[in-house]
């Protein structure tokens, strides 16, 4: 490690507060995923549909998180636009069995894609194809292909398929969204 | 949940789509006379052909199906149907055409709702949901009615409407505690489909000739609106997020509009001509549309969640005075008093009135008349040639000065002459005919006549009142070889100036 990345090791330890957002419908698995981020004894043993959203926090790799867990139900979905300015990072929830509403998921997305508060930031997008041990699940591939993701050019973006009640998946892809939010604060300071 | 078949005269039920109960609309009753046949044909060596001639002369809509098919046997089939039928117990049930679902107790979405049947009798049940005995019986009307559709709102317990649109072009109204329903609306032409809107229960109601129809609950036509296809099916679109209640129209083609009220707010497409549109949640998704085609094809739209129809924008699009009446004038006690004048004396006026017209024509004509013959410049249309003349001098000589002006743009002047003619006693003119050389077109060419007045003392004194009409000179220009003249017009000449003269 070059003394320039040590200090900007440094500066991100320093920086250890970060802000995610998770979004995507309801019932597409947002709260379980979370929830198996979350410390043993602070777990949840069954998961409701949230109501408005929970603020709930967990650490990965020295970075300490504030997850913005929020309802992903018609309803609360106007609520989402509220958290884009202050955090660091998304984390966009899948389901990937639920085929009918894969329209549902791009619309909002595009909603998302061109907010202004999001549209000119370099924010990274972390996408969870959750639920892939259902029979009918679609792959990771053709979810990115569906939603149109490789459109998505001034944006860092993963995609992984992930099955939030084993756990599978969840840790590769977090560890892709904590990579990037420390080069983004180290390329801010 | 639980699904409704409606077969025939009977009701399958299935729960976790495994078939569970089957209810059968009740027997009506039998004519004494066909029961009557029907025991004696089941009696050994009888004479079916005379039981069933009886039968023949009875109304076939009176019959039961089995008789009906009875009497319509051809004569080898006769004897193995009545074998194998006159065991078993007549009935004569009828039909199941529509049904719908009541809420029983509770207005909420997933609360227990009884099935409304009717009949093609024109008679209307209300299941028991669990025990499947009827709960409520009522005749949909007095008069002969074939229900169609049948749409229920309200609550059983409590106060509950049902609307059944029949056949025969009228729509009539069912509520609790009525035996009999009354008739709210009358049509002109069949109803293809029909919705209650929540909240106000209007009753919208589309017909065959494009139009959808809404009325209010008693019945009172609000507004009609032509589409311009023939209407298939209508859905009600409830968005409650919105606070409002939307109307799909499905017509053929595939165009479905949404109307809110009377106001259509958007469309969307079907691969071909809807045949049933229905909407609700499905799965995880509240607002979904299903659309099944004619050729059976099956769509699925979902409602976007930012969808708001433009509501506002709408409503002030559409006039607002529109709905108040215009601000006319009362009668006032001279408007009653000419309108009763005009009822009295209605032929004097129509006479004085045809009077002035013929009067204000024959001003009009005899204005023109004065405004042609005015002139200073006469013109020959046909022609195309213009003369206008010219008096210079203070006499006794003059000098009338013509001018000939060919008005064609590609066709020149041949074969004319101009021919003066004056009172010889008066006037003396260097020459009275004078030869015109061709004229080409659009030029003029100017004829120079000297004019010289005849003066003698007692002619000026003595005719003095003749001279205004004989100082006068005519002027024809005419065509070789044609009598009438091309154009003609009189020159009034001024009065010599005595005083010249005597100097
Ligand atoms: N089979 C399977 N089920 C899952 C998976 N992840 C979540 N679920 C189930 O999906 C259901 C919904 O999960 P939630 O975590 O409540 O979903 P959510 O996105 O938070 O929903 P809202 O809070 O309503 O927006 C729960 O019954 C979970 O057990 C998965 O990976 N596989
Ligand atoms: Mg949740």
């Amino acid at each position: 490690m070059g003394l320039f990345q040590k200090l900007a090791f440094f500066l991100g330890i320093r920086r250890k507060e970060v802000n995610v957002l998770v979004i995507g419908l309801n019932n597409s698995g947002k709260s379980t995923i979370i929830n198996h981020f979350k410390d043993e004894e602070e777990k949840v043993a069954e998961i409701v549909p949230t109501v408005g959203f929970n603020v709930e926090k967990f650490q990965n790799q020295n970075l300490s998180f504030t997850a913005f867990d929020m309802s992903g139900h018609g309803r609360y979905r106007d609520l989402w636009e509220h958290y884009y300015k202050d955090c660091h990072g998304i984390i966009f929830v899948i389901d990937s069995s639920d085929r009918l509403r894969l329209v549902v998921v791009k619309d909002e997305l595009d909603l998302l894609l061109q907010h202004p508060d999001i549209c000119n930031r370099k924010i990274p997008i972390l996408f969870f194809g959750n639920k892939m041990d259902c029979k009918d699940a679609l792959s990771s591939v053709k979810i990115a292909a569906g939603l149109g993701l490789d459109k998505i050019m001034d944006k860092p973006w993963h995609i992984s398929a992930s099955n939030a009640l084993t756990g599978d998946g969840l840790q590769e892809g977090v560890e892709w969204l904590t990579q990037q939010i420390r080069e983004t604060i180290v390329t801010r300071n | 949940m639980v699904v409704g078949v409606a077969c025939g005269s009977d009701l399958l039920i299935y729960k976790n789509n495994k078939p569970f109960y089957k209810f059968s609309v009740p027997s009506l009753p039998i004519l004494a006379l066909e029961q009557d046949a029907w025991q004696k044909l089941s009696e050994p060596d009888t004479d079916s052909s005379k039981i069933i001639e009886n039968l023949k002369n009875t109304p076939f809509g009176l019959l039961s199906p089995r008789s009906q098919t009875l009497v319509n046997l051809p004569q080898e089939d006769i004897k193995e149907f009545i074998e194998k039928y006159s065991s078993i117990h007549l009935t004569k049930s009828s039909p199941i055409t529509c049904m719908t679902s009541l809420k029983r107790n509770s207005e909420d979405p997933l609360a227990i709702s009884c099935p409304v049947l009717a009949t093609e009798q024109g008679q209307v049940y209300v299941l028991d949901p669990q025990s499947f005995t009827i709960l409520h019986e009522a005749h949909i009307s007095n008069a002969k009615a074939t229900p169609s559709i049948i749409r229920a709102s309200g609550i059983l317990d409590i106060e509950f409407r049902i609307i059944v649109a029949c056949r025969e072009m009228f729509i009539t109204l069912l509520r609790r505690g009525w035996l009999e329903g009354k008739i709210i609306i009358q049509t002109v032409l069949p109803i293809v489909d029909m919705i209650l809107m929540p909240g106000d229960n209007f009753i919208c109601a589309a017909t065959t000739d494009k139009m959808l129809h809404c009325y209010t609950k008693r019945g009172n036509k609000l507004w009609s609106v032509k589409m311009n296809q023939p209407i298939t099916c209508l859905c009600l679109i409830p968005l409650k997020h919105l606070s409002i209640a939307l109307v799909a129209v499905g017509m053929q083609g595939g165009a479905i509009h949404l109307y809110h009220s009377r106001h259509s707010v958007d469309f969307i497409t079907a691969p071909d001509t809807p045949s049933a549109i229905v909407f609700g949640q499905l799965g995880q998704e509240e607002h979904v549309m299903v659309i099944i085609t004619t050729s059976g094809t099956m769509n699925f739209k979902i409602l976007k969640r930012t969808a708001d129809f433009n509501l506002n924008r709408d409503n002030s699009i559409s006039p607002a005075a529109q709905s108040k009446p215009l601000p006319l004038p009362k009668r006032s006690k001279l408007f009653l008093e000419q309108s009763m004048r005009e009822r009295q004396h209605a032929v004097d006026m129509h006479q004085s009135f045809q009077q002035d017209l013929v009067r204000l024509r024959l001003i009009a004509a005899r204005t023109v008349v004065q405004v042609n013959s005015n002139q200073a410049a006469a013109g020959n249309e046909k022609e195309q040639l213009k003369l206008s003349a010219q008096v210079l001098g203070l006499g006794p000589m003059f000098t009338l000065i013509l001018t000939l002006e060919n008005m064609n743009s590609d066709k020149a002047l041949i074969e004319l002459s101009a021919v003066f003619h004056c009172k010889p006693s008066i006037y003396k003119l260097s020459s009275y005919i004078s030869a015109i050389p061709l004229i080409p077109p659009g030029l003029a060419y100017k004829i120079e006549t000297k004019v010289k007045e005849c003066l003698n003392s007692e002619n000026s004194t003595e005719e003095g009142a003749a001279i205004s009409t004989t100082q006068i000179i005519r002027v024809f220009i005419v065509r070789l070889g044609q009598v009438q003249p091309v154009l003609a017009a009189t020159i009034n000449m001024p009065p010599t100036d005595p005083l010249a003269y005597t100097v």
